[in-house]
């Protein structure tokens, strides 16, 4: 990515703010509405009369409520959602150590990082490189733009060893994580120490941003579940006080790190592993809903599949530790839920099975019930329910990242399957740069289930073109289609990044963005 | 001594001849005009007189003479234009002219006998017929020599000598010799007219026309303008012709009565245009030939329409007799389309005068092809083809009138307004946007025309009514009706200009339903983009439910295209908030009302849309424009709407009261989601008409089991964002809908999808903006709109021709076959009672009546014939099923068919 065309340097595609009090009015209507429509589906659907086949009954019935403790999860986690405070100015004389660990990511990734992390304001600021790929080129590019560079000789614990190794050789009382490819604003300082002032706060998390969302494919679907979890889902947890670690754009309290032993090793999402420990200890922790960093999301769906394969055994191995964990029963649930999200996979499942199972066998899940009654039930429900995650999502949530998620939900059940077997996973860095090329091996499962839907719609209709086998055969196309729409973005080839405005070298992304045209 | 100061008296201003009066050119058409009525009125009166004197076979004969007479004349009346426009040629001209009416002649007195067997015309009289052939290009030209050199009083002269000549001499031939004087006398009364043309002819032979440029003018111009009245020729008599091969006998001879009479508007009108060359384009700007041309003309035409539609049975047995009343309805509509070619003869002259023939040519080829298409497709007899030359001629004026009316007699600034207007009118007609709506409307106009079903149960209502004095009709809709009256009104008017046959009361729904597409282009246009409004236009063009109800003598066509003008109108207003804009908004939603109660709801939406944006630019500063606009348009609304009030809650009181109200089970998803009250697979049925059309059961079980993918489309919507512009449309689908679902749970017969129809072509603007923004790339974007007309094609073959559809009533075959097989002594029953009006509109000599409640007997020597439909409403079902097995008991069954939800059972 060259200096011209790097989308970090330019104005932010996307706002964490809270919402405008029209949508916030909006929210509390939908909420108000939510539950009881819940009720009045879910009571209409758990009844004996209901029951068609007894085990795809219960299939259905697990599924429904998997998504109904989600659904409510959601709903209680917006309902905190309320403004923050100012903080103040950060504590005068503060220093910070900024730590930018590398592995394998191209130069000129990181050194736009590097570069705006020693123009940091606010405090005083050291920036340290903590190359784990022991290159000469980074090191180069430490002494080049004035940074101090890190090597370690035992390479353990990857990104969270990494950390580790440099805490044990800086000593600033704050200590500021950027993943390689976060590029910092100016004022990232000063928006984020003040809320350290409150000795009780372990760390401030900012939003994850991609810059390159704008492009469209793979980095624009899976920002917009970013965008969710970044914006309404944050401040709802940073509301109950849970708010986790995002592992990157993050500001600790030394002390706080010192005091829980650093980043733990032995989790592939290490920084939900450390919120854990930080919260079971008391300490607080903070959400700034600002873009204070712009990074970059993946551009392919090979680096979204490892992605979400790291973070999704990740965080079904922390609900271990949440449920261990001596937490409030309101801290403990938000836990569960981000862990729980990754279970989701499995409802896509079995909704998909449904239509397949009942053209080939005519076994159903429902009995005893006409499209009717079930659409007058259901309908309010979904609707509601969608409309509140479209609302919540300020409009970021599209079809892409529903689809997207569809195709990939095998890595859900593929984690879940695995951290049942204690099957270990291995820390792989999200590649930072596009293959360019198309990828259809990693969404050949999406593309077999796609196939089994359609063959087996067609089959039905052929053999028997009846009402109710072209509902069936409706349900499968549905689902099909959203298959076909989350793997596309694997069978297309991707679009190179347009050339957003970029500063002359030596311009901070302040300037840039404040000088270039508004968000995109 | 002085003398106290005498003004002197003012001079009279000496006129200049060089720069004629003001009202000069009223002044000379009124009295060219003046002098052809005149030449019309003493004809008819020859005619009157003569047919009083001769035998009927002789008159006969004469009136076959009269005919051939004419044909000679009507062609070369081009001759006349041509030479009012270029005077100074007639004289090289005249030998030619000359040698062409002798040469005719001589044929006409070869061919006189094999012709003489073939017109069934006696051979004295074609021999005559020879005499007149020279006078008739001579006669036309010297008259255009002298309209175009000022020569106008030997003009009236020449046109009053003919009358006189014959009144005289022919008559006075005719009570002697008969039919032969008579037209002796005629071809006497044309030479002495040509004499009278003649005379003094040197003094005004070099004199060329005022105002005209003839240094300038191009040689092929004469020959033009002979062409143009040629075809003007054609679009006038082009009826005839085609009445005589097109109808059987009494048809056609019926058309020649209203040929008679339309003659007369277009006779009057002649001259108008021959004046018009003669004073050229325009002369300074002081005065304006054209604007006086024009008036004459209409007031000539328009007065014998008014004449003619004031009491149209009365004149046609006066001048006919009794045996042509039947063609008195037609009568003021012939005579219409005989006024508008009197305007576009004028225009057309206008036209070929300025050099722009091109365009006078691209009017007649219209005309003349619609003529005859529209002939051929309608003529089923005299109705038809007047209802044809109705629509060649209104096309034939509006594709001339367009280009010349900017300078028609305007002054200064509202001339320089009206040009500029015609400048964007170019410039937009040259966009390939606007060719594509054109093009969509014209494909929307024929999908129209193509209608493949009869009159059903609810357009025959609405046409007896509409066949009630005004009054009466008011009336009968308050005590007996639910709808408001407006369409009623404009059915009231068809009725009297067109007739009630099928076609012409169905004729405002099929022009409002085809103005659909324009408007939908407009209102995506202005809510969006161009591109949205292109994919509107082509939703609507082939939207199989648009068609259904632009097919159907009912309100829907109209209550569709005043919700798309309404939203247009609205959006307008919030952009620029105009007058005009405040007006086309306020009209639309008073129209909305007085159409259909139903609209109250979207009304009412409309209304709230404006207060949230009064409210929002009063925070952002700057409401006070809109604010005054609204509560002026509201108040306007108010104050019309007004009677609306009193004359709904009557037929509200009436129906309830005589236990009709609303108790009927809803007609929306009947037989396909098993229940009668409005239910969630009711929408569904709904959402499917209304996008893909009416279907079979079958078709619509199978449609309504695929709604999963429902679910999709609400998924596609996350992420697309918000709208202005969509808000607005999804509150007008959504709100009519949701409350009409609401009223008919209570009434299940109000959720009814033609009472929020209104919804339809909004949900069209807002699928074909989903389609165009759903995807990046054009040709997938264009993919997706063929895609969706693709569908809805299918969708409307298969409404339009599928039987099986349950919307479609074939009374008019039912009926017709129980016409064909009926004897004298046969007897007719209908059930339910309410088919009083279909079988009357399908065959009122037929005698049919409803069913008793005591089984009727089969006449002695007849058949008795049961006429039933509806038989899913169990009381209809109970009583027809009755009554079949009483009468199957007594007597033998001798018959049964069936047409499309018609049952027909025959005992004897």
């Amino acid at each position: 990515m060259s200096p011209a065309s790097d989308p970090r340097l330019g104005p932010a595609p996307w706002s964490a703010a809270p919402p405008d009090p029209r949508r916030r009015l909006a929210l509390r209507v939908l909420l108000m509405l939510a539950l009881p429509l819940a009720v009045w589906y879910f009571g209409w659907l758990v009844s004996p009369q209901r029951i068609g086949n007894p085990v795809l009954y219960g299939l259905l019935i697990a599924a429904e409520l998997f998504n109904l403790i989600q659904a409510v999860g959601f709903w209680l986690t917006l309902a905190r959602d309320r403004p923050r405070p100012d903080p103040g100015p950060p504590p005068a004389g503060a220093e910070v150590d900024v730590l930018v660990p590398v592995y394998d990511e191209p130069v000129e990734i990181v050194e736009p990082v590097v570069a705006a992390a020693l123009r940091l304001r606010g405090a005083r600021v050291n920036v340290a490189v903590l190359d784990d790929g022991d290159r000469e080129e980074m090191a180069a590019l430490a002494r080049r733009l004035g940074a101090r560079y890190v090597r370690r000789d035992e390479h353990e614990g990857a990104k969270a060893g990494n950390v580790n190794h440099a805490l044990g050789v800086t000593s600033a009382p704050y200590v500021l994580v950027l993943d390689s490819d976060h590029v910092p604003r100016d004022h990232f300082l000063e928006a984020t120490l003040g809320h350290l002032a409150d000795e009780r706060v372990a760390f401030v998390q900012t939003p994850q941003c991609y810059a390159n969302a704008p492009d469209g494919g793979i980095a624009a679907a899976s920002w917009a579940q970013q965008a969710l979890f970044f914006g309404a889902i944050a401040r709802g947890k940073d509301g109950w006080g849970a708010m986790f670690c995002a592992g990157t754009n993050v500001v600790f309290r030394r002390s706080a790190l010192e005091e829980v032993g650093g980043f733990p090793l032995t989790s592939l999402t290490e920084d939900f592993e450390l919120s854990v420990v930080m919260h079971e200890r008391g300490w607080r922790t903070v959400y700034v809903p600002e873009v204070l960093a712009l990074g970059v999301g993946p551009e392919d769906m090979a680096s979204y599949v490892s992605q979400q394969q790291r973070w999704a055994r990740g965080c079904l191995g922390g609900m271990a530790s949440a449920l261990r964990a001596r937490l409030p029963l309101g801290m403990r649930v938000q836990y569960l839920l981000s862990g729980m999200y990754f279970l989701s996979g499995w409802t896509v499942l079995i909704y998909m099975s449904f239509p397949v199972v009942r053209i080939l066998t005519g076994e159903q899940p429902l009995d005893g019930a006409s499209a009717d009654q079930f659409l007058l039930h259901f309908v309010p429900y979904f609707t509601v329910a969608l409309a509140t995650v479209a609302v919540a999502g300020g409009g970021a949530y599209t079809f892409q990242a529903f689809a997207l998620t569809w195709a990939n939900a095998w890595i859900h059940v593929q984690a879940s399957l695995r951290a049942l077997l204690r099957v270990r996973g291995r820390f792989v860095v999200t590649p930072k740069e596009g293959g360019w090329r198309r990828q259809p091996r990693t969404v050949l499962p999406a593309l077999v289930l796609f196939a089994v839907l359609v063959g087996v719609a067609v089959y039905g209709i052929v053999r028997d073109p009846s009402p109710a086998v072209l509902n069936n055969a409706a349900f499968a196309a549905l689902h099909a289609a959203v298959l076909l729409t989350g793997a596309s973005l694997a069978l297309v080839r991707p679009v190179s990044p347009r050339p957003p405005c970029a500063p002359p070298q030596g311009v901070s992304p302040d300037r840039a963005a404040a000088a270039a045209p508004a968000a995109r | 001594m002085s003398a106290a100061p005498t003004l002197p008296r003012p001079l009279r201003r000496a006129r200049d001849p060089a720069r004629p009066g003001r009202w000069a050119p009223a002044r000379e058409q009124l009295a060219a005009a003046g002098g052809q009525v005149g030449a019309g009125v003493g004809n008819l009166v020859f005619t009157l007189v003569a047919v009083r004197l001769l035998a009927p076979d002789a008159f006969a004969q004469l009136a076959a003479f009269l005919a051939l007479y004419l044909l000679l004349h009507v062609p070369a009346g081009s001759l006349a234009a041509a030479g009012a426009l270029a005077p100074h040629r007639v004289a090289g001209a005249r030998r030619r002219v000359l040698s062409g009416g002798v040469g005719v002649g001589a044929a006409l007195a070869l061919t006189a006998v094999p012709l003489a067997s073939l017109l069934n015309v006696g051979v004295a009289l074609l021999l005559i017929l020879a005499l007149a052939a020279p006078t008739a290009g001579l006669i036309e030209l010297e008259r255009g020599r002298l309209y175009g050199s000022d020569g106008r009083r030997r003009v009236v002269a020449s046109l009053l000598t003919e009358p006189a000549v014959r009144l005289t001499v022919g008559l006075a031939l005719a009570a002697t010799v008969g039919a032969v004087g008579a037209a002796a006398g005629v071809v006497a009364a044309g030479w002495l007219s040509l004499a009278v043309l003649r005379t003094g002819a040197g003094r005004h032979a070099a004199a060329p026309a005022r105002g005209r440029l003839d240094g300038t003018r191009s040689a092929a111009a004469p020959a033009a303008m002979a062409g143009a009245f040629l075809g003007l020729a054609l679009v006038q008599n082009g009826g005839v012709l085609l009445a005589s091969a097109l109808l059987d006998a009494g048809e056609a001879a019926r058309f020649a009565v209203l040929a008679t009479l339309g003659g007369v508007a277009a006779f009057a009108s002649t001259t108008v245009p021959l004046v018009l060359l003669g004073r050229g384009a325009s002369e300074g700007g002081r005065s304006s030939p054209l604007a006086a041309a024009l008036i004459t003309a209409g007031a000539l035409g328009g007065g014998a329409v008014v004449i003619v539609a004031a009491a149209p049975e009365l004149v046609v047995t006066t001048l006919f007799g009794e045996r042509y009343a039947a063609v008195a309805p037609l009568a003021a509509p012939y005579v219409l389309a005989m006024a508008l070619l009197g305007l576009a003869r004028v225009l057309v002259a206008h036209r070929v005068a300025a050099e722009r023939w091109g365009q006078a040519t691209v009017g007649l080829v219209l005309a003349v092809g619609a003529l005859v298409v529209l002939a051929v497709a309608l003529g089923g007899g005299a109705g038809g083809v007047a209802l044809a030359t109705l629509v060649a001629t209104a096309l034939l004026t509006a594709s001339v009138a367009a280009p010349s009316l900017p300078s028609a007699g305007l002054r200064g600034s509202a001339r320089d307004a009206r040009q500029r207007a015609a400048q964007r009118m170019r410039d937009a007609l040259a966009s390939p946007a606007v060719r594509a709506v054109i093009a969509l409307t014209l494909l929307a106009l024929a999908l129209r025309l193509a209608i493949t079903r009869g009159i059903w149960l609810d357009e025959a209502t609405s046409i007896f009514q509409a066949g009630l004095p005004f009054g009466r009709m008011l009336e009968v809709l308050g005590a007996s009706d639910v709808h408001p009256p407006l369409h009623h009104a404009i059915l009231w008017v068809t009725v009297r200009l067109l007739g009630d046959g099928e076609l012409a009361v169905r004729l405002p729904s099929v022009l409002l339903g085809t103005a659909l597409v324009p408007a939908l282009y407009a209102a995506g246009h202005e809510l969006w983009d161009r591109r949205t409004g292109l994919a509107a236009a082509a939703l609507g063009a082939v939207a199989p439910l648009v068609v259904w109800y632009s097919q159907e003598a009912r309100m829907y066509a109209l209550v569709m295209l005043l919700m798309v003008v309404a939203v247009w109108g609205q959006a307008r207003v919030l952009r620029r908030g105009g007058a005009g804009d405040w007006a086309i908004y306020t009209v639309a939603t008073v129209g909305l009302l007085y159409s259909h109660y139903s609209t109250i709801l979207p009304v009412l939406v409309q209304q709230a849309f404006f207060l949230t944006a009064v409210l929002r630019r009063r925070r952002e500063g700057g409401a006070k424009r809109l604010t005054v606009g609204w509560i002026a348009s509201l108040d306007v609304i108010v104050i019309l709407a007004l009677p609306l009030v009193g004359f709904g809650l009557d037929q509200f009181a009436v129906n309830e009261g005589s236990g009709r109200g609303f108790e009927q089970p809803s007609q929306a998803g009947a037989g396909v989601g098993g229940r009668d009250d409005p239910a969630v697979y009711t929408g569904l049925t709904s959402l499917v008409w209304g996008i893909w059309g009416y279907h079979s059961q079958t078709t619509m079980a199978a449609l309504g089991s695929l709604w999963p993918l429902l679910i999709l489309l609400v998924l596609a919507l996350l992420g697309r964002g918000r709208s202005r512009a969509g808000t607005l449309l999804a509150a007008l689908v959504i709100v009519p809908v949701g409350g009409m679902f609401a009223l008919g749970l209570a009434k299940p017969f109000l959720f009814e999808l033609r009472y929020f129809i209104g919804a339809v072509p909004l949900a069209l603007l807002l699928g074909a903006h989903g389609l165009v923004t759903w995807a990046r790339r054009p040709a997938v974007r264009a993919l997706a709109v063929g895609v969706a007309v693709a569908t809805m094609l299918v969708g409307l073959v298969d409404q339009q021709v599928n039987g099986a559809n349950p919307r479609t009533y074939d009374f008019d075959g039912a009926l017709a076959r129980i016409e064909s097989e009926a004897r004298p002594g046969d007897r007719v029953f209908y059930a339910p009672s309410y088919l009083n009006n279909i079988v009357g509109y399908y065959t009122p000599q037929l005698g049919a009546r409803p069913l008793p409640q005591e089984t009727p007997r089969v006449p002695e020597g007849g058949r008795l014939f049961l006429l039933a439909s509806f038989l899913e409403n169990p009381p209809t079902a109970e009583a027809v099923g009755t009554a079949v097995s009483r009468l199957g008991e007594r007597e033998e069954l001798v018959g049964r068919f069936s047409e499309p939800q018609i049952e027909v059972w025959v005992f004897e």
